[in-house]
């Protein structure tokens, strides 16, 4: 009776002690997982930081590029509205000048003439030239497209 | 047997299969800028019902042919709006080609810093 009494005894026991351990590895076995768990989410997150760090970079970018466009586009327009101005400045008519003074306004047509195409090479991409980057007078500047042609000068 | 059979189970593995994923960027275009413009300059010559003779006249001692292709003070006025429209067109097309080429074409890695 004792006898297989104690067998049971020592049986659960056994049991017992190989459960818990049992227990005790796979508790290891989940914090192992969840420390591998861990590192990926925080290098998850890491990365989703960095995306949203890029996006970010990325809108700036587009503002920038977008404003710095509608400046050309504005400046461009001003340079037009400019030589219709010098067409018409004061109710002036360049055909009876040109029957008046033949030789001065042919003169001031080439120069003016030679300007626009120095435009024309510039907005295709040309080189300025030191003395073009460093005008800042009126009498220095190319007068046709002076937004593009001479970056330091300011209308005044 | 029990024994063994926990051996031949418990002892071999079966090797995780990983499968990963690789982004390749798709390749830069790269095409170089076309070359900037080099423009031959053109003489305008003004001509009016006085000069004209005269304007002919030098024309033949200079061994050019004397014919002229005319525009009217209005016309010349468009044709120099014209060009104008032309040249601030080309400005705005090169430069929106050279932003898409700084934005698409800078490695990411030099835009974060």
């Amino acid at each position: 009776m004792f006898g297989s009494l104690k067998i049971a005894m020592v049986a659960i026991l056994i049991t017992g002690i190989a459960g818990a351990g049992i227990y005790v590895m796979k508790l290891r076995s989940d914090n192992a997982i969840l420390k591998a768990n861990q590192i990926k989410l925080e290098s998850a997150v890491a990365d989703q930081k960095q995306l949203i760090e890029n996006q970010k970079k990325d809108f700036e970018e587009i503002l920038d590029a977008n404003n710095k466009m509608n400046v050309l586009v504005t400046a461009l327009k001003n340079d037009l509205d400019d030589l219709d101005k010098r067409f018409n400045k004061k109710n002036r008519d360049i055909g009876k000048l040109a029957i008046q003074k033949p030789k001065p306004i042919e003169r001031i047509i080439n120069k003016g003439s030679a300007n626009a195409t120095r435009c024309i090479e510039i907005a295709s991409g040309a080189e300025l030239t030191e003395n073009e980057k460093n005008a800042t007078k009126k009498s220095e500047i190319n007068p046709e497209c002076p937004s593009i042609a001479n970056p330091k000068y300011v209308a005044y | 047997m029990l024994i063994l059979s926990t051996l031949l189970t418990n002892c071999s593995s079966v090797k995780k299969l990983s499968i990963f994923k690789q982004e390749v960027p798709r390749a830069e275009l790269n095409l170089d800028k076309p070359t900037a413009l080099q423009l031959e300059q053109i003489k305008w010559i003004i001509i009016t019902s006085e000069n004209a003779d005269e304007v002919f006249e030098k024309m033949k001692e200079q061994g050019i042919d004397p014919v002229l292709f005319g525009l009217n003070d209005k016309d010349f006025q468009l044709i120099a709006k014209n060009f104008a429209q032309i040249r601030n067109q080309l400005k705005i097309t090169n430069d929106l080609l050279d932003k898409y080429k700084e934005y698409y074409e800078t490695p990411v890695k030099k835009k974060q810093q």
